[in-house]
């Protein structure tokens, strides 16, 4: 039923542009694409997991995970990657590098941790399914739109209605002459990283508490999914990766559901980030620099 | 009010300012010609600390500010016009100004601040609204100058104001610097077209790959041969 595959594909598009989101922030200040931020993504599960096992309280998992999370994002940035960027002549290659590294790392230390097999996330929300006709929405399913509804108001809150958030998008723009006028950029890149990574690990978590289950590789598909997201909504966008987001996660959806499984699921995202780059190479939204 | 000892800068191994000593006073419109390429640009840049200064050693107001950030130059009182305008395009016209004013803290100060620049040009308060980068160039520039006018500077650093302007916009644009000059902000002007930039200046200097060839008043520059032959066309 179209209308039931619609619903579904958005609410994958919401988790996929929360994921992305982290990226987009960082590729905004920074100009790296952060592997990395999938690493977020595994941690993020792995901690709320823990924190609900302990507290009972998902409110609770959530909040906590993704402060830890982004505060974890924080010390990667200062002690990992601005020492790196600092170093005269780097190429941009070795900070991507770099953040693959910190991927790998992360899954493999989780692994050793906790051990290679799938946890049970385990979770009883408090609300039941919706059955309008034929549609159902499930318990789950509410959980991400009151999540991503609440985030993106958050994000869109803090970028256009702090002074912090009008120098993250001064900088975005012209890092050189925001510096001029007084902007620490180190405060504009924590700001990425504390939301970036508290976004990517609120993912994490919905797609632990959605499929209820956990496991080390859980990022591997993600990491490069984002960067499909990342990349199609224009590099450094917000509202692009919104909507990569959703284009994604609809077409993904509508296509396995309507073409079946001559295409994998998790090549339709490239699939339609070749198409659609193939017509507008600067991705659905571009940022227009002023030079 | 500004003064560079023996400046030396690099870029990587190749040293594109040599040895350059220059002086700007309190209440004087300074300009630095050249051709492209000769370091004005380089100059400049190391003024507002976004260019390494080697060797040599920057004072203003007789601090040491060679090692400051520019943000720390902005905040004594340096402003800075880049070249290209460089208007934050994707922010709007109030906003690119509300970030001149990013290190004052005083709110109401902010909006007399932001309300002066809108008496000054009434065309930015039309378009405060409106996003940066879909105005003419002319207005950009304007909202550039205005953008560095927001935090009060004592000394403005302005590279290449005439630069893909037009013709009328050129002249607006160095009488209004003259204006600023006349309000009692002190300027330093670098500047390919060295024909309308000698007409406001007090004073100048010539510099060629990397060296200051040339210097004295406005006047005596545009006697000199070698600024006569190479810069003013004759």
């Amino acid at each position: 039923m179209l209308l039931q595959q619609i619903i579904n594909g958005f609410m994958i598009g919401c988790v996929y542009a929360l994921t992305a989101m982290g990226g987009t922030l960082i590729y905004g200040i920074l100009r790296i694409l952060d592997i990395a931020n999938a690493a977020a993504y595994v941690v993020g599960a792995y901690l709320g997991w823990v924190i609900y096992a302990t507290t009972g309280n998902l409110a609770v998992a959530f909040f906590l995970s993704m402060a830890l999370t982004g505060a974890i994002g924080v010390l990667i940035q200062k002690f990992i990657y601005t020492p790196i960027l600092n170093k005269p002549n780097i190429i941009p290659i070795v900070p991507l590098i770099t953040s693959v590294g910190i991927f790998i790392f992360t899954g493999d230390f989780i692994r050793l941790l906790v051990g290679p097999e799938i946890k049970d996330f385990g979770v009883i929300l408090p609300f039941s399914v919706i059955k309008l006709g034929r549609i159902v929405i499930n318990p789950e399913w509410i959980l991400i739109i009151i999540m991503t509804a609440i985030l993106l108001s958050l994000l869109w809150f803090v970028l256009n209605k702090t002074k912090l958030g009008l120098a993250w998008r001064a900088t975005a723009g012209d890092s050189e002459i925001a510096e001029t006028m007084g902007v620490n950029i180190q405060k504009v890149m924590a700001l990425s990283y504390i939301m970036g990574y508290g976004f990517a690990s609120a993912a994490g978590m919905m797609i632990g508490v959605l499929y209820s289950s956990i496991y080390p590789t859980m990022g591997d598909i993600p990491s490069y999914k984002m960067l499909a997201i990342i990349v199609l909504g224009g590099l450094g966008n917000p509202i692009g990766t919104i909507a990569a987001g959703l284009v994604i996660g609809l077409s993904e959806t509508l296509i396995s559901a309507y073409v079946g499984s001559v295409i994998p699921r998790d090549a339709i995202a490239f699939l339609v980030l070749i198409t659609i780059l193939l017509v507008k190479p600067t991705g659905l939204i571009s940022r227009k620099n002023s030079i | 009010m500004l003064k560079l000892q023996d400046a030396e800068i690099f870029y990587g191994q190749m040293e594109v300012i040599k040895k350059v000593s220059l002086e700007v006073k309190q209440g004087e419109l300074v300009s630095v010609i050249g051709a492209n390429g000769a370091g004005k640009s380089t100059l400049i840049k190391a003024m507002m600390g976004l260019v390494k200064i080697k060797h040599g050693k920057l004072f203003y107001e007789g601090e040491d500010i060679t090692d400051y950030p520019a943000w720390k130059r902005a905040e004594l009182g340096i402003g800075y016009v880049p070249e290209g305008r460089r208007i934050f395009g994707d922010l709007s016209v109030e906003e690119n100004l509300k970030m001149g004013a990013y290190k004052i803290k005083d709110k109401a100060q902010i909006k007399r601040n932001l309300e002066k620049a809108y008496d000054m040009f009434p065309k930015l308060s039309e378009r405060r609204n409106q996003l940066a980068r879909t105005m003419s160039g002319g207005e950009q520039q304007i909202l550039a100058i205005s953008r560095a006018l927001i935090l009060e500077p004592r000394l403005l650093l302005i590279d290449e104001v005439s630069m893909g302007l037009m013709p009328i916009m050129v002249n607006y644009c160095f009488s209004l610097i003259k204006e600023l000059n006349q309000q009692g902000i002190t300027v330093l002007v670098v500047e390919q077209n060295a024909n309308k930039v000698l007409k406001i200046a007090d004073r100048g200097y010539l510099i060629e790959t990397g060296q200051i060839m040339v210097e004295g008043t406005a006047e005596s520059l545009r006697q000199n041969d070698v600024v006569l032959k190479a810069y003013l066309g004759e």
